[in-house]
Formats: structure tokens, C-alpha cells, sequence
């Protein structure tokens, strides 16, 4: 059993030293898909936010009694479930996000961020750790997806949370709304990121 | 052979619990988004034949507007919205869905036409998975306002109701502006607008017009 992590070490983690799309590269496929509007970018946090601290915290509690074997696919059910939730309530009280995201909220699923915390963390800590760890995890997911956004709306469409920020003459830069834009974005930032605040020997030697 | 039993009954039971939590959060909440399409689709409808309806409208109020001043009838398996004036006694369209592919999925419109099918009063597309910013704006108030007051005519050969075309001045007035950097999707609108109305003036028209 390693030795427990305190809750703010936990948060130092997932936020920054371990950053799921920063440190990670995980999740990447929402990333590039939901960025192009700030609104859809908070709601899609929140979906994730909830489903990631929701199955940390069920797959630890249920870590004892499931067998080694099927755990995957316990996981799986148990992820499906909590995504499912959110798709509906999104659907039942803000219908016109709902539409705007599509299938991004199902797609949840399959968003490597979930299962990976439960394999890699919940399915060997007790629930509370688990817990905060999903919440860590998937702030440092919406703090990146956020800063990708605030880039993206102002170029993409000159707005931010729909309110024209860029002056009337600005022509929006059709890129930034379609996926190549964020793989720009969301390349550029990591790589400045990395290169300011190196962590291994091979990063460190590089430099910005 | 205890442990394989174990798993498949873990399994099951796992599954049997979370399969009915999400169960009941959709029985829940299945009537109020039932009246979320419902009222979407009515505020499309209303927005086609020229109803006014405020933008901050309640549900309730865009449900009762519906129920005052449309009237919804099938003629020949095609559902057609009958528009009515304040007073009810005279009609001021009909409103009737208009769909297919786009660029990246499935489109859902609605078109209206004025009592003698001779021009378009308005036209609205709620439903489609177009790209933001590019086909997606095929919703945006500058492209469906150029529908209004199209000519109608039953398509003869090649000729269409309206065309596509590049932004730019237009040679006739069934020319409209094609969105820039969404060929794909205003190619796809041009194709069924244009076969939807035609098949509307063939078969449903005549058989309106006859009472």
C-alpha cells in the first residue's frame, strides 16, 4: 500500500504535476471538440466533473468486493451510468446547450480521463482520496479547456460568453472554430507550458 | 467455478442497480424534456408563419400562442401546420417540415408558404449537426431572410425553385447568397429545400387547394 497522499498534495497533482491534458496528453478528443464556445466548455466541465469524481468515488467504495477480472467492465457500467445522468439532466433543463454539444456528452464515456483515474488511482485508495483525486483531475481538465476557449471565441467568432469583445472591422478566424484551430491552441500552450515549467531531465535540457 | 459464479452475480447486480438509477432520472425527467421538443418544434412553426414570439416566452405562453393560432392537419401522410390570423377566421400560411443530409448529418427545417402557395413567408432549420460558425449558420437570421418572399413554381426540367450561389448581387431574385466556407452544406440545403417544395406544390397543394 503506498503511503497516503494528503488532500492538497492530491490537488497539487491532478492541477498541475500530473495535469491530465498538459502532463498526460488524455482527453484530447473533447478537447479539441468543445472549445470553440465558452458556454459549451463550462457545461462540458461540469458533465466531467461530475462523472469523474462520481465513479472515482463508486469504483472505491465497491474496490473490495469486485472481482479482479471484471473490473473493467465494471467501471465501464459504472461510468456509462453517471454520463448517462448527466446527458439527461442536461437535455431536460438546458435543451439548447444540450443541442450544441451533440454527442460530446455521451462521448464522456469514453473520455480516457474517467477510466484512467479509476484504474489508476480509486480502484486501490479509499473513496474520500478518490474522490478529491477525480476532482483534481478534472479541474486541471477544465482549467486547460477553459484558457483553450477564451483563446479560441475571441478569434473563432469575436465573442466571449456571446458578449462582442473584438472590434466591429475584426474578421474571425474561421480556423480557430473548426478542430485544427485547437490543435494549434491546445499545441502551442503545452509546449510553452512545458518548456517554461520543465519536469524531466529531457525537458529541462530543451528549454523554451 | 465459486469465483466465476461470484462474477457474473457481482455483475448482474451491479448492472440490475445502475440500470435502474438511470431508469428512473429518465422517467423523471421524460415529461418536461417531451415538452422541451415539443415547445422547440412549436416555436419554429410560429417563427415560420410570422407569429410573433418573444424571445424570454414561457413555455406555457409559446404552447398557448400554438393552440390559438395553428392548427395541425395530415394531408397524404404529410403533416401541414395551418397558420391562422389573430382573429382566427382567415389563414396566413402553412407551415410544413423540410429535411435531409447536410454535410455532416441529418438536417430538420421548417418552410412556410403564404394561403396561395405562390411565395415563401419564412423558413428554419432547428435540428442538424452542421460545423459552428461555418454550416451551422444556415440558422442565422441573415440566411433564412433571404427565403422570404421567394417565387414559387412547380420545377420543370433543371430549373429550381432558388439557387446558392456565391455571396455576391444576384441576377434574379431566386438567387440567394450560399454561406462562404460551407459549400458542402449549401449544396446540401439548395438539393432538398428545392425537392421538398416541389414535392409540397405537386402533391400536397392540389390536394388542399381541393378542400
Amino acid at each position: 500500500m503506498p503511503k497516503p497522499l494528503s488532500s492538497s498534495q492530491i490537488f497539487l497533482q491532478g492541477l498541475w504535476n500530473d495535469n491530465p491534458v498538459l502532463r498526460q496528453i488524455l482527453g484530447i478528443c473533447s478537447t479539441l471538440a468543445v472549445t470553440n464556445l465558452l458556454v459549451n466548455t463550462l457545461v462540458m466541465n461540469a458533465g466531467l466533473i461530475f462523472t469523474v469524481c462520481m465513479s472515482s468515488l463508486t469504483v472505491s467504495i465497491l474496490r473490495n468486493f469486485t472481482p479482479m477480472r471484471i473490473r473493467m467492465m465494471a467501471q465501464t457500467i459504472i461510468i456509462a451510468s453517471y454520463v448517462i445522468i448527466v446527458d439527461i439532466a442536461i437535455g431536460a433543463y438546458l435543451p439548447d446547450i444540450s443541442e450544441a454539444l451533440g454527442p460530446y456528452v455521451g462521448l464522456i464515456i469514453t473520455n480516457c480521463i474517467v477510466m484512467g483515474r479509476c484504474e489508476a488511482f480509486a480502484r486501490n485508495h479509499r473513496p474520500w482520496p478518490s474522490f478529491v483525486d477525480g476532482l483534481a483531475m478534472s479541474l486541471g481538465y477544465s482549467a486547460v479547456l477553459l484558457i483553450i476557449a477564451v483563446i479560441r471565441e475571441p478569434l473563432g467568432f469575436g465573442t466571449l460568453f456571446g458578449y462582442r469583445i473584438m472590434p466591429e472591422g475584426f474578421t474571425p478566424w474561421t480556423i480557430m472554430i473548426m478542430a485544427p484551430g485547437a490543435f494549434f491552441t491546445l499545441g502551442l500552450f503545452v509546449w510553452f507550458l512545458r518548456a517554461k515549467f520543465p519536469q524531466t531531465a529531457e525537458e529541462k535540457k530543451q528549454g523554451l | 467455478m465459486k469465483k466465476r459464479l461470484y462474477s457474473i452475480v457481482f455483475m448482474f447486480v451491479l448492472t440490475f442497480c445502475f440500470a435502474a438509477v438511470v431508469s428512473a432520472v429518465k422517467v423523471y425527467n421524460e415529461e418536461r424534456m417531451e415538452t422541451n421538443r415539443q415547445v422547440k418544434l412549436q416555436k419554429i412553426i410560429l417563427q415560420v408563419l410570422s407569429v410573433p414570439v418573444g424571445d424570454k416566452a414561457t413555455n406555457r405562453e409559446v404552447l398557448q400562442t400554438f393552440e390559438r393560432r395553428v392548427k395541425t392537419i395530415e394531408v397524404k401522410k404529410q403533416t401541414l401546420h395551418v397558420g391562422y390570423s389573430e382573429d382566427g377566421r382567415s389563414i396566413t400560411g402553412y407551415a410544413f417540415p423540410v429535411g435531409g443530409a447536410g454535410f455532416w448529418g441529418p438536417v430538420y427545417g421548417m418552410l412556410s408558404v403564404d394561403p396561395e402557395a405562390s411565395k415563401i413567408v419564412g423558413i428554419a432549420f432547428y435540428r442538424h449537426s452542421e460545423t459552428p460558425g461555418l454550416g451551422a449558420r444556415i440558422t442565422e437570421p441573415w440566411f433564412t431572410k433571404q427565403f422570404k418572399g421567394l417565387p414559387l413554381f412547380p420545377m420543370e426540367g433543371d430549373k429550381k425553385i432558388f439557387y446558392l450561389k456565391p455571396a455576391g448581387p444576384g441576377k434574379g431574385p431566386n438567387e440567394l447568397d450560399a454561406i462562404t466556407g460551407a459549400t458542402g452544406t449549401s449544396r446540401a440545403v439548395e438539393a432538398f429545400v428545392n425537392r421538398d417544395l416541389d414535392r409540397f406544390l405537386r402533391e400536397t397543394w392540389k390536394l388542399v387547394k381541393k378542400g
